[in-house]
């Protein structure tokens, strides 16, 4: 009769840190700059709540040079985010069965990218071009 | 014409002996190997003419009954669907399967992965039984696509090696019980949905899960369990938000 001593391997606490976790770990972080870009807005409307003294001062910050490279980072993330969110979309949805055979996760992922990349581009051609 | 054993190829594979080590520890081995040969005939051919003791789990070499499992370069895989050629010029590393304890060598403990899958209640359980002379459950292709893929799990334990949520805690119930799960309830026959839902909820149910899907990614054949998972936090989630409203049997 042999003995039993199983022997268990402690867990690394770096594990996200590393292959194949780091992608992972990535588009999550990038989950977190969507809620500092939510805090900018906020702060915006608290501005404007304050008054047109503390809109303006705002508004100016906005317009720094430190803001323009936060803005340019946030955004980066976020289309980051965008991306790999769709890529999970069809993981977290029921299976979508049309004509009697699954919809390819990759046709999901695709139509749900274009739908919000569509979406988007109108908003930002609405507010751009202004036609009312 | 028979393909010579010419080319050599390094195993650095983990041993342990509970009788005799205190932790487990490397120990290579030169192979020669073939442009066939998988990393199980590697260890087969150590255990035949090298060292008996080597340990490990093996039974179909066809990658249908899921006993091979083991890390190789770290990655959770099939010993006898991963093949020699494809990892030279080597060194390979064999351990095994991550977040499970070590019996011996490349064998770990399978208790607690067959507990959760008994815990999922993975059986048919029809929604209006009849007997066979009504003859069978029909069912269309529509319905069969419901399932089918997480039908093909084969208990290879390779998506709890991937899983790192698993590793930092061994209750989170994991992914191949939730594939299983997803595998009877969405059968459009099976009408036990209630009795599984216990094992969904919670953070040791699906919200343990974090979405990494290196499960997923490493399934050999493609049962896609992080889906099974997630779509179940749904499921979980109208549960627990409609649970008053529905009228349960009583347990």
């Amino acid at each position: 009769m042999s003995e039993r001593r199983p022997y268990v391997r402690p867990m690394p606490r770096d594990w996200w840190a590393h292959r194949p976790f780091r992608h992972y770990t990535i588009r999550e972080l990038s989950g977190v700059t969507i809620a500092i870009y939510a805090a900018v807005l906020l702060s915006g409307l608290v501005a404007l709540l304050r008054g047109p003294e503390a809109w303006d001062a705002w508004r100016g910050w906005l317009a720094s040079p430190a803001s323009l490279v936060l803005h340019g980072a946030l955004l980066i993330a976020m289309l980051w985010h965008v991306r790999t969110w769709f890529q999970i979309l069809p993981k977290t949805m029921p299976k979508l069965i049309l004509g009697g055979t699954p919809v390819p996760q990759r046709t999901i992922t695709l139509v749900g990218t274009s739908v919000a990349v569509i979406c988007s581009s109108a908003l930002v051609a609405f507010v751009l071009w202004r036609p009312f | 014409m028979t393909e010579r054993a010419d080319k050599t190829i390094e195993l650095r594979v983990l041993r342990y002996n509970p009788e005799a080590d205190e932790k487990p520890h490397h120990q290579s081995f030169t192979v020669p190997y073939t442009s066939d040969m998988s990393v199980l005939q590697g260890l087969q051919w150590i255990k035949d003419t090298v060292d008996g003791s080597l340990t490990y789990r093996w039974s179909c070499r066809m990658a249908i009954c899921g006993s091979c499992g083991m890390m190789i370069n770290a990655e959770p895989k099939l010993a006898c669907h991963t093949l020699l050629r494809d990892l030279a010029p080597g060194p390979v590393t064999v351990e095994p399967l991550n977040h499970f304890p070590i019996e011996r060598d490349l064998v770990v403990t399978v208790d607690d992965f067959v507990k959760k899958i008994e815990s999922v209640t993975p059986w048919l359980i029809p929604k209006h039984p009849k007997p066979v002379s009504e003859g069978p459950y029909n069912q269309t292709p529509a319905q069969l696509a419901a399932y089918e893929n997480f039908s093909a799990c084969i208990n290879c334990m390779l998506c709890y090696a991937a899983c790192p949520q698993y590793g930092e805690n061994p209750k989170f119930i994991g992914p191949a019980a939730m594939a299983i799960l997803q595998r009877y309830d969405g059968d459009s026959r099976d009408g036990g949905s209630a009795l599984r839902i216990d094992a969904v909820h919670g953070e040791d149910g699906v919200w343990g899960c974090t979405a990494v899907g290196a499960c997923s990614d490493v399934c050999p054949k493609a049962v896609d369990p992080m889906h099974a998972v997630n779509q179940n936090k749904m499921n979980t989630a109208l549960d627990y938000f409609l649970r008053f409203l529905k009228k349960r049997d009583a347990k």
